[in-house]
């Protein structure tokens, strides 16, 4: 079948993968959150129901009176998406059916104004996949710096300037807060890895109770790179080791991505206009370099991140191509 | 709009949003060579071939091999596949082993007897003369009968095969496979006229008459002459003489110390051939450097690296950089070579000039020296076309300046000297050819090449190149084959490890990374469909897919 | 069955025999003991659904939202900050038009700090989009809360039955309460137009621009001025079955030919009627029942006739006044002679509403209309500078 013998509006019904985000959202070009949002359903299925922080996936799936979603889907507001959820599964839970209750929300509606219903959400044992999609501060707003936001990196309300160097306090340890309520299974995962990402959605649907994760998801617009880099800037964060893509049960680590190339730092960096102020001729700036470099070595040691040599089991936690039976 | 209670929004409704309005740039396959195909003399596209052995159809990647070269089995085991020193792959860990995978396509093909994807000729088609049966006229007359021509092939000998059968040593080249995979291309239908010599049996003037269009693919059949200051030994044999003597006869005069002078292949054979005949001192002088990946290329010596390694394994000694300076003689009896360091080096004007080293002169005692410094076209029956030139001076198509449906290739043309170049050389002269006869400029091949920086390797493993193995050196004797092959599964896992430069590779990665989603996948593989297609009223041009395409297959096009 | 019951324990009856699926709620004075009573009816397995103890009367509200609009019947209570803090999600179920019943135990609003009654907590909310009905006694909050799913469910709206703390929900009073079979004959199975349903996947919650936002707010508002139609159906379907009404919008006592007329809400109106038949003063009091939508139409039939109206209310807007006293001065300005309007707060922060009160409410009509005034303020404990 060739595209003179069907429609792109057929051929778009006739794909081969769950479609629970739809063309047409207003995304940004090279939107991380809206690759990684069609990636959980994908991997999720049409089984589910979804309950959706105020934010940027709110705001471009849903101008009415369209909407991107074809799963049911609620939004409420921002910091209660916890709750929401909570709400859900538990009138899921009461009528005896499958579908199984997500919770997507931003950092800012995660690591911040929702984390008390987050917190309740996992304490009280729903059987809910809570996934943050995290871009590391406000974008929907303007790009304002969250509890998320990395130390160094300038937003609207971290700028850099000649007396401050972007964010003066460091990223907030979401997943061992996370982990802390000694749930089944978090993890965190990144757009930069698709199918560990879909493998990790699928691993915590089996679990009935509560799970997490936690998906890197680039904002080109707040993060100042192109759309095109931002799968490429994902991958980096994870080859730096500044987001290492971990597994945890019960609070305990069950599993690491390892790296076999570490990459230094800087070449995450440079590739963002959030920290292009690192770049310029200050020992300051020097020293916030060293200290996310010191950041991203922590995490390579305290996750035991560095794969010592090529081991053909690990294809370096890489999505390698798959090969078409057929090819061009 | 009827508005809905609360504003609910029906599912999928966004699509009456059309987000492509918002594209500044958009995306496009678009098929680029991959850097093997653009090195391949013969013009082979080996990643095309590959492709189909990764897909599993193994005959389907001969028909598309022999598309291009219809001799295989022979170059995948003589070619100096210049491939594989521009496989992009090389900068990633190891280039594909293409060489072993097309000696592995040709002996399946002799194995199954898979049939050349070529129909006999009408017998109304016009019929070309095709003078020579080396591989560049084999490889004209086979593209002739391609494009529907026929061809009628004269050789002096009374076997085709040219410098394949006379002068490459069975040890590369075992006859059987020549045997074997010329007779499968000349029973395709090509009309074959053996012992039939030009200038003696037949003249040029004489075939531009009867036929149409003459390619002519003489080889280069006479030894460069040598001497040192003028001065040549008694009883002096050429390299190529004695070549062809071993490969026919399989036995030559033995001398206990031998140095063969010059870099090229054939002294890299002969001097192969004097270990194997029981010499035990082999020694081969080149003014070149030895082949090495530090060293400049346009300085390594012309044989293939290859052979090189294995001589030096088999015990010929290399002395690079160096020249003959002096014959040392007793009367007419060779007592040894004054050897000189030498090296190549730029003159004021720009020009490269071998300069000797004085005082790095040193006497090698030895009892023979066999030259082996170049071949040059035997001018009987050219006469007219070669005036005083070595070779015959012709332009990319093979067309002979100042005389009309003459072609020329191979080795008799300046810059040839290679199977694969030949094999090239014959199919370009036969769309010359058929372009002549309709009348018509043949069309130019452009070769855009994808650079390894176009890919994106991140989506790629490291995975180890699949290495034939080698007989062990003290079982190479006679004519036994030093090379193996591939088994089937080593030339599967090469053709996975191909990068697929500038094609489509089906890895769904433009599928799965475009975030609207605007990249759809038709249901069916169809070969030679691209199964991927961009929705262009929602693709905001954003590159991702461009960016992430392992193959380099997707560029970005600025929107008129 | 007529049985002693304390308010909170009937509303928690009355809850459980509507056959709720989910209930969420956040423990504040005075709603505890209505959460508590069900929570035990849960523990003994009276009742079926599932109790989502909450960390926040904000996640309170937003597990009924999500419970409600994915199919099944959804409770809460709370009071005063709660409410408050529920705000935000309070306006969002109203928008969102998913019919979940609240009942707000009526507690003053900190600060200063006071657990007891008045109505500042729902009066703070009252423009959410909530339809509010006020109970005058615990009967009362029994069959409102009863009538007030099916109102809901009806309507699409969400009801918040506003009973006062301590006064009602702590008190024991003999009541009626229904049986289940008269309940489930008056109740049909909970049905949500919208449910979150993986087989019609509807998106709920989206983005309204400038050019539908006026839009959706008027179908609101004319969903709100609908229950003006639907309060009394619903209230005589429930008298149908009980023979109990609770008088729709507004609840009248009094002689009809009565010239002076007390408008009020809550368990104060309990009081006044007991001190009528003492006094057997000529007085018709009027029990706002529903406080949204507000009924002007049924207020400006019950005011026919009076030449003066005391609206005694307990909450008022700083700074303004009366919040009820304000609306019901403006429906009535619409009748040919309209009352004078007579409008004190009361009973703030649990003051007591005395039974003499109302011989001092008719002595005040004989002035000029006070236009607002807070009852019984004794200036002498103010410092000079706030009298």
């Amino acid at each position: 079948m060739s595209t003179q013998e069907i429609s792109l509006e057929e051929l778009r019904q006739r794909q081969s993968r769950f479609r629970g985000l739809e063309a047409g959202h207003r995304a940004c070009l090279g939107c991380g959150q809206a690759l990684a949002a069609r990636w959980v359903l994908e991997a999720a299925g049409p089984d589910v129901v979804v309950a959706n922080a105020t934010g940027c996936l709110e705001v471009f799936t849903t101008p009415w009176p369209e909407s991107a979603w074809r799963v049911p889907w609620l939004h409420s507001l921002f910091e209660n998406t916890g709750a929401v959820a909570a709400g859900l599964e538990a009138a899921l839970k009461v009528q005896g059916k499958t579908a199984k209750a997500l919770a997507f929300a931003g950092d800012g509606g995660t690591f911040d104004i929702g984390f008390q219903a987050l917190s309740g959400l996992l304490e009280r044992e729903h059987d809910v996949l809570y996934v943050c999609y995290d871009n590391e501060g406000y974008m929907n707003t303007g790009v304002q710096r969250s509890g998320s936001t990395p130390h160094a990196a300038a937003t609207t309300t971290s700028p850099a300037g000649r007396a401050r160097l972007g964010k003066r306090h460091l990223k907030k340890d979401i997943l061992a807060i996370i982990a802390s309520h000694h749930i089944a299974y978090a993890a965190t995962a990144s757009i930069a890895y698709p199918e560990d990402l879909k493998r990790k959605v699928r691993q915590a649907l089996l679990i009935t109770g509560p799970t997490f994760l936690h998906l890197h998801a680039p904002c080109p617009l707040g993060w100042g790179h192109d759309g095109s880099l931002s799968v490429e800037v994902a991958r980096l964060a994870v080859q730096t080791g500044l987001f290492p893509l971990i597994e945890m049960e019960r609070g305990q680590v069950i599993g690491v991505m390892p790296l076999r190339t570490i990459r230094p730092v800087a070449d995450y960096l440079k590739l963002q206009g959030r920290f292009g102020h690192l770049f310029r001729d200050d020992p300051r700036a020097r020293e916030e370099l060293e200290h996310l470099q010191a950041l991203a070595d922590h995490n390579i040691e305290v996750f035991n991140l560095r794969a010592d040599r090529p081991d053909p089991a690990d294809s370096e936690g890489a999505d390698t191509v798959r090969r078409g039976r057929r090819r061009f | 709009m009827i508005l809905t209670r609360g504003a609910y929004a029906l599912p999928g409704t966004s699509l009456a949003y059309k987000t492509g309005t918002w594209r500044l740039q958009r995306p496009v396959h678009r098929h680029r060579a991959a850097p093997c195909h653009a090195a391949c003399p013969a013009g082979e596209d080996a990643q095309a071939w590959l492709a189909r052995l990764d897909e599993g159809d193994s005959q389907g990647a001969w028909e598309s091999l022999v598309s291009a070269n219809p001799l295989p089995a022979i170059t995948g085991r003589v070619c100096h596949h210049p491939c594989e020193r521009a496989c992009n792959r090389g900068q990633f860990d190891q280039p594909i082993a293409i060489h072993a995978v097309e000696r592995f396509l040709g002996d399946q093909a002799l194995a199954n007897d898979w049939p050349y994807p070529v129909s006999p000729p009408s017998p109304a088609a016009p019929e070309v003369a095709v003078v020579g049966a080396g591989p560049a006229g084999l490889s004209c007359a086979y593209h002739l009968l391609r494009l529907g021509y026929k061809a009628r092939v004269f050789d002096a000998l009374p076997e085709a095969g040219g410098t394949l059968r006379t002068a490459l040593p069975p040890y590369r080249l075992p006859r059987g496979v020549l045997e074997a995979e010329i007779g499968r291309l000349l029973n395709l239908g090509i009309g074959f006229e053996p012992g039939v010599r030009l200038g003696r049996d037949v003249y040029l003037d004489d075939l531009r008459r009867q036929y149409p269009a003459v390619f002519l693919a003489l080889g280069a059949t006479r030894p460069r002459p040598w001497d040192v200051a003028g001065v040549v030994p008694a009883e002096l044999h050429q390299g190529l003489e004695l070549l062809k003597e071993w490969v026919s006869v399989g036995e030559l005069p033995k001398a206990d110390s031998v140095a063969v002078v010059g870099g090229g292949n054939t002294s890299v054979d002969i001097a192969r051939v004097m270990r194997r005949i029981g010499v035990p001192e082999v020694h081969l002088i080149t003014h070149r450097a030895l082949p090495h990946p530090e060293v400049p290329e346009d300085d390594w010596m012309p044989a293939i690296p290859r052979e090189v390694e294995q001589a030096q394994e088999e015990g010929v000694v290399f002395h690079p950089h160096t020249g003959v300076r002096r014959l040392v003689l007793r009367g007419q009896q060779l007592l040894g070579i004054e050897l000189v360091k030498m090296k190549k080096l730029v003159q004021p004007d720009g020009s490269l000039k071998r300069v000797p080293f004085e005082g790095t002169e040193k006497v090698l005692r030895i009892e023979q020296v066999i030259p082996a410094i170049g071949e040059m076209v035997d001018p009987s029956g050219l006469e007219s076309l070669l005036g005083c030139q070595e070779f015959l001076l012709v332009d990319a198509w093979g067309r002979v300046a100042g005389i009309s449906g003459v072609f020329a290739g191979g080795d008799m043309r300046f810059g040839a000297g290679m199977v694969s170049i030949a094999i090239g050389d014959g199919r370009r002269a036969a769309l010359a050819i058929a372009a002549y006869l309709q009348g018509k400029e043949p069309e130019a091949e452009p070769v855009k090449t994808i650079a390894y920086e176009q890919l994106n390797v991140n989506y790629y493993d490291h995975a180890p190149r699949a290495e034939p193995t080698l007989l062990p050196v003290a079982q190479r004797v006679g004519f036994a084959e030093v090379e193996g092959g591939l088994d089937t599964a080593q030339a599967a896992a090469e053709a996975a490890r191909c990068f697929s430069c500038g094609s489509c590779l089906s890895c769904d990665n433009c599928w799965n990374l475009c975030p609207e989603p605007a990249v759809l996948k038709l249901p069916d593989e169809i070969p030679g469909q691209v199964r991927y297609v961009f929705d262009y009223d929602y693709c905001k041009g954003c590159g991702l897919c461009a960016r992430e395409c392992p193959c380099g297959f997707i560029v970005m096009e600025d929107e008129a | 069955m007529r049985q002693a019951l304390e308010g909170s324990q009937a509303i928690a009856q009355a809850v459980a025999l509507c056959r709720p699926g989910v209930v969420a709620a956040y423990p504040i004075t005075p709603q505890t003991h209505i959460v508590e009573n069900l929570a035990k009816l849960v523990a003994d397995g009276k009742l079926k659904c599932e109790l989502v103890s909450v960390e926040s009367e904000h996640s309170a509200a937003s597990v009924v939202l999500g419970a409600a609009a994915a199919g099944v019947r959804a409770y809460t209570a709370s009071a005063s900050q709660g409410i408050l803090l529920m705000a935000e999600v309070l306006y969002n179920i109203a928008g969102l038009r998913v019919p979940v019943v609240l009942t707000c135990a009526n507690r003053a609003v900190s600060a200063p700090l006071s657990i007891w009654n008045d109505h500042q907590d729902s009066m703070a909310v009252r423009d959410s989009g909530w339809i509010q009905l006020y109970c005058a006694d615990n009967q009362q909050a029994v069959d409102t809360t009863i009538q007030a799913f099916r109102l809901a469910e009806t309507l699409e709206l969400p009801v918040m039955v506003c009973v006062d703390g301590f006064v009602l929900t702590h008190t024991l009073e003999p009541l009626d309460l229904p049986e289940q079979a008269q309940v489930d004959a008056f109740l049909p199975p909970y049905r949500f137009s919208r449910v979150l349903d993986p087989h019609h996947p509807l998106t709920l919650g989206t983005l309204v621009s400038p050019d539908d936002y006026t839009e959706v707010r008027y179908a609101h508002h004319r969903a709100m001025l609908r229950a003006l139609d639907v309060i009394p159906e619903v209230d005589a379907a429930w008298q149908q079955i009980t023979g109990r009404s609770t008088g729709g919008l507004i609840a009248v006592e009094g002689p009809e030919e009565a010239r002076v007329g007390i408008l009020t809400l809550g368990s104060v109106f309990g009081t006044l009627a007991d001190a009528r038949q003492l006094a057997d003063a000529p007085v018709k009091l009027i029990h706002l029942r529903s406080f949204r939508p507000f009924p002007v139409a049924a207020l400006q039939r019950a005011c026919q006739g009076l030449t003066e109206l005391i609206v005694l209310e307990r909450a008022f807007s700083p700074g303004a006044g009366g919040i009820v006293g304000a609306e019901a001065r403006a429906a009535l300005m619409e009748l040919e002679h309209p009352p004078r309007v007579h409008n004190f707060a009361v009973g703030l922060g649990g003051r007591d509403v005395p039974l003499e009160i109302l011989e001092r409410l008719l002595a005040a009509t004989g002035s000029e209309p006070t236009r607002f005034a807070i009852f019984d303020v004794d200036l002498s404990r103010l410092p000079e500078e706030e009298r």
